[in-house]
């Protein structure tokens, strides 16, 4: 069983490099890279939410950072983004933990109103701080061809798409680590009861601003790809609140808690919203949007446990 | 700023918040009993107040007259979301109602835009509910006026109703404690139901009113539910008058606090002040 | 592995392969033209009606009708053969990555030649991106950011006036309202929805009113999906305005206007733009919108001076039942030019379409504007493109100024809420 299980890994990686080879239209790639870039920001939210009990509805907010740090260290530094990434994810750390200590006692839902909250308030500091572009947002002078330093392909979408894959699949691997690790174990300790966890002596503030730190780390990285797939960023469309509850809602639909689980979500859900509008958008008419809803629907009232439910023999 | 501007905005933040309160409410009731977040809050809104003008519009209901009609109807839907849609996912993990209530509010979402087009429409109101009066420079619309005092009337209906019926204890019973309360003998299902009933009814009586005065598309609910999340989490969950007083709160900060510190900062101001109260009391000021 | 989990993976490949075959369309003869509009989201009125805009143009393009108009009197593209141009729309959510993906996926999937259209600035950013990345002419009409063409891109070409001809333009209307009404008007309050788009107009308006030696009493941006605006109003009040300059969408055009009343706030002269020359405002809200004076570039009164206005409007009401906004009309210019270019290029080789576009120059009788043509500068915004201001008066709007194109007399002040 594991030697095969380990054979189907090497399979669907394989298919996964050589599927935008094969499928050489850019609208397919990009439902792909979307496939990538939600299939990340699903797992970062899993560390907290799935694992840790933690339900932020905020991711948004250093998805944002993220993207905003990058593309303004390029912009007026012009410092690579493949440094601002990084930095953009330690920014991020930062935030998180500005908002997590003083969060510590907060639990359930007030802990998610929270995030909703914290998110929002970064959303209108970004819209009308001129610094970052205000309600204008940020584009990065366009270079004139494609440019690893300046983290910019015109020509084609296959550096986004391997990028996406390579950093989606990256941070599988770290959220892996993590939770199989002492740390991840006290983490799961923390989200099946967090009186037990401290009855057992666990330090529940550390390893809840542990747990944040990860998936605003991920987050934020997740972000600065972003800014360089659009090159334009502004708070309507990296600091929305509808952002935060999309990365809840595929992480929740394809399994939380789970390794696999919020890639699954991602898997599923991306394609059908990205179809769904090519399909039926141009009409105006909605019902793209109605088949999207009934889907998530229908579905999450026959598998509340998620896609990966399918998996878990009962 | 002179004072009768900061006044008026003390006013127009009370008459602001009142009807936020109603909204908030019901979210609060469905919450604590369930501990669920019902994401579609705000679409059932927007249904209540596209039956309002359905009314308005094939038998020229006033938005007054409609709120019965628009109450009963959005409490059978309450119910019957809860019995067929919400029921079924009670059972997993805990955010699993999420996934189902966000899919619901797209599918609303989507439905109302299919049905009746982005438009943004408006209920035509005549008498009292097109005017307003003007004491010393202040102005107070009547429509405003008349949704506040609803939400107070329901809000001393609905805490009656929870201390001295048998139905309103076996709710409060389930809240505080749904094992116990299953032990002795409530029928915990129908408080399910019963409470979704209530809480949509709640959301009705806002819709409609709400029409008298504010524009209705099939987007009109986002907004609305979001605040409604922040002033229930304010309040505690599961409180009734802590929803009404936490609205009104948000209400004033975003009237007076926008005046004071900036229109472009209102809702920044909002949820500060919410992050603020929730460092000091974790649950809230009426959350135990 | 278990049964499901095959199952499940299978259903998934199998969809994700169908997803990626949906790609791969197939080269048809007809000329594909794509367009990206707002279709659902709160802006989706107002897309729509950019939509129909398009859509009468297209009408216009590839059937015969006896107009003064380019490409009306033939069928189709005669240099190809008559060849049909169709329209692919594409919904954009109101979203600049969204704008992005389509875009893309319309030029790389539904093989279109060239793009129209956009209406926000923020997705026509994004989305023009796209087509210049992949080479195909992107010809707008209907988005008004100054920046969209401030970025040397080489396949983009704007038909419509940006933001700084509209603000001057308001600026000089003011200046002509105080000779005429021998009042001064100096106290100017800005009014914005805050994203790219309000934010770039108040900027544009900060600007000339400098320039002009206006002063600005209040500077206010709200977030254009408030529930509420009353503290936005009541500073508005506080500081005691001449003119109130507003760029609001629709849905918050509505809100402020109500609002407007129930505080009753008065201000001599209110201008407005965008959201107010959406048809659903004035239906919104009825004789509450009454004197406002918004930017336009069409009327449908216009006719008096350019009998081909009165024209296209009668097909315009024959196919939707109502006037022709000047929102649908501005986005009814980018196909035709389009299409005059693709007719004069004779190929559908982007690099031709671009080249004779760089040498357009259509008399200003042969297009629905009353401009005196359209020709493109070096960054390729159209020379001769200018507003007209209309009035809401009865519940239409009237074409107020420039004063010798004006159809009806402006009325000034707005009389006081309580006069009404």
């Amino acid at each position: 069983m594991e030697k095969g299980k380990h054979l189907y890994y090497v399979v669907l990686v394989v298919l996964a490099i050589v599927f935008p080879i094969v499928f050489n239209v850019p609208f397919v790639q990009h439902v792909a890279i979307m496939v990538f870039m939600y299939g990340m920001l699903a797992e970062s939210w899993n560390v907290i939410g799935g694992y840790s009990g933690l339900f932020s509805f905020g991711q948004a907010a250093f998805f944002g950072i993220g993207a905003y740090t990058s593309t303004l260290l390029y912009m007026q530094l012009g410092l690579t983004p493949w440094i601002g990434m990084i930095a953009g994810g330690l920014v991020a750390i930062a935030a998180g933990i500005a908002i997590g200590y003083p969060c510590s006692k907060l639990k359930g839902h007030y802990f998610a109103i929270a995030t909703i909250a914290f998110a929002w308030i970064i959303n209108i500091l970004f819209t009308n701080w001129s610094f970052v572009g205000a309600a204008t947002g940020l584009s990065p002078e366009l270079a004139p061809a494609d440019s690893w330093y300046a983290f910019q392909f015109r020509s084609s979408k296959l550096p986004y798409y391997y990028i996406g894959l390579f950093l989606m699949l990256l941070t599988v691997y770290v959220v892996n680590k993590v939770i199989k690790s002492k740390t991840g174990f006290y983490l799961r300790a923390l989200g099946e009861n967090e009186e037990v966890a401290a009855s057992l002596g666990v330090n529940i503030a550390k390893y809840r601003l542990i747990s944040i730190s990860i998936a605003s780390f991920f987050t934020a990285v997740a972000g600065s790809f972003y800014a360089q797939y659009v090159l334009y960023i502004d708070p309507p469309s990296v600091l929305a609140h509808f952002l935060s509850v999309e990365i809840v809602l595929i992480a929740m639909f394809g399994g939380s808690g789970t390794i696999w689980g919020p890639i699954w979500g991602a898997l599923i859900l991306v394609p059908l919203s990205q179809y769904a509008r090519a399909i039926w958008g141009g009409m105006g008419s909605g019902l793209d949007i109605m088949v999207y809803g009934f889907v998530i629907m229908v579905f999450s009232i026959f598998r509340p446990r998620g896609v990966v439910s399918f998996f878990i023999r009962k | 700023m002179d004072t009768t501007n900061l006044v008026q905005a003390m006013v127009s933040g009370l008459l602001l918040g009142l009807p936020y309160g109603l909204i908030a409410m019901g979210l609060s009731i469905i919450w604590g009993v369930m501990n669920i977040v019902n994401f579609a809050h705000g679409e059932f809104l927007m249904v209540s107040m596209y039956i309002t003008l359905g009314l308005y519009t094939f038998w020229h209901f006033s938005p007054v007259m409609s709120i019965p009609v628009s109450a009963v109807i959005l409490f059978g839907t309450g119910w019957l979301v809860y019995r067929y849609i919400v029921s079924k996912v009670m059972s997993g993990p805990m955010l699993a109602q999420v996934v189902v209530t966000f899919g619901l509010s797209a599918f609303l979402q989507g439905l109302f835009l299919f049905l009746f087009t982005g438009n943004y429409r408006t209920v035509k109101v005549s008498g009292i509910l097109s005017q307003s009066t003007n004491i010393h420079g202040v102005y107070v619309s009547y429509p405003q006026v008349i949704a506040s005092l609803i939400t107070i009337v329901v809000t001393l209906f609905l805490s009656w109703f929870m201390k001295n019926t048998m139905t309103g204890r076996a709710i409060m019973a389930t809240e505080i404690d749904r094992e116990t309360a299953k032990l002795m003998g409530i029928d915990t299902e129908k408080v399910n139901a019963l409470s979704f009933g209530i809480g949509l009814a709640c959301v009705g009586i806002a819709g409609a009113i709400l029409s008298s005065y504010y524009y209705i598309s099939p987007y009109v609910g986002l907004l609305f539910g979001l605040m409604s999340f922040v002033i229930v989490a304010l309040g505690g969950f599961g409180s009734i008058t802590g929803a009404v007083i936490a609205a009104i709160i948000i209400g004033e900060v975003e009237s007076l606090g926008g005046v004071l510190v900036g229109p472009a900062y209102k809702y920044a101001l909002v949820f500060s002040l919410y992050l603020i109260v929730i460092f000091i009391k974790p649950r809230g000021f009426f959350g135990w | 592995m278990s049964k499901g989990k095959r199952v499940l993976g299978l259903v998934v490949a199998l969809s994700l392969v169908l997803f990626a075959l949906y790609g791969v369309a197939f080269a048809t003869k007809v000329i594909k033209v794509g367009a990206v509009y707002p279709l659902t989201g709160d802006i989706a009125p107002t897309g729509k009606l950019c939509k129909e805009g398009v859509e009468l143009a297209v009408d216009i393009i590839n059937g015969k009708y006896d107009l003064d108009l380019i490409m009306a009197r033939t069928e189709g593209i005669p240099s190809l053969g008559g060849a049909k141009i169709k329209i692919i729309f594409a919904d954009s959510q109101g979203s600049p990555r969204t704008g992005m993906a389509e875009a893309e996926r319309l030029i790389t999937s539904e093989h279109v030649v060239a793009m129209v259209g956009g209406y926000q600035s923020a997705v026509v950013k994004t989305a023009s991106y796209a087509a210049e990345r992949l080479k195909i002419p992107y010809v707008l009409s209907d988005a008004t950011s100054p920046a969209l063409t401030r970025r040397g891109f080489k396949y983009f070409f704007r038909v419509n006036p940006d933001d700084v001809i509209s603000a001057r333009n308001f600026f000089e209307f003011v200046q002509d309202m105080e000779k005429k009404f021998n009042r001064k008007l100096r106290r100017v309050a800005l009014l914005y929805e805050n994203t790219e788009w309000g934010s770039k107009v108040a900027a544009q308006q900060r600007k000339w009113a400098k320039e002009f030696g206006f002063k600005i009493v209040a500077d206010i941006p709200y977030y254009h999906g408030a529930t509420d605006v009353t503290s936005e109003v009541l500073k508005l009040k506080s500081s005691k305005p001449d003119v109130l300059m507003h760029a609001p969408y629709v849905s918050d055009a509505i809100l402020f206007t109500k609002t407007f009343k129930k505080l009753n706030f008065n201000v001599p002269l209110w201008m407005g733009m965008s959201g107010y020359l959406d048809p659903n405002y004035i239906k919104s809200v009825g004789k509450d919108g009454e004197y406002v004076v918004v930017r336009s570039t069409f009327n449908p009164d216009l006719a008096r001076i350019k009998p081909l206005i009165g024209k296209v409007n009668e097909l315009y009401k024959k196919k939707y039942g109502r006037d022709m906004s000047g929102i649908a009309a501005r986005s009814f210019n980018a196909p035709l030019v389009l299409a005059d270019a693709i007719n004069r290029a004779g190929s559908l080789d982007p690099d031709a379409i671009r080249k004779v576009l760089l040498e357009t120059d259509i008399p200003g009788d042969k297009i629905l504007m009353a401009w005196k043509g359209v020709k493109f500068n070096k960054i390729h915004q159209n020379i001769y493109a200018r507003y007209i201001l209309v009035q809401i008066q009865g519940g239409k709007y009237h074409t107020v100024w420039p004063w010798n194109v004006a159809s009806t007399k402006v009325v000034f002040p707005v009389p006081a809420w309580n006069k009404r």
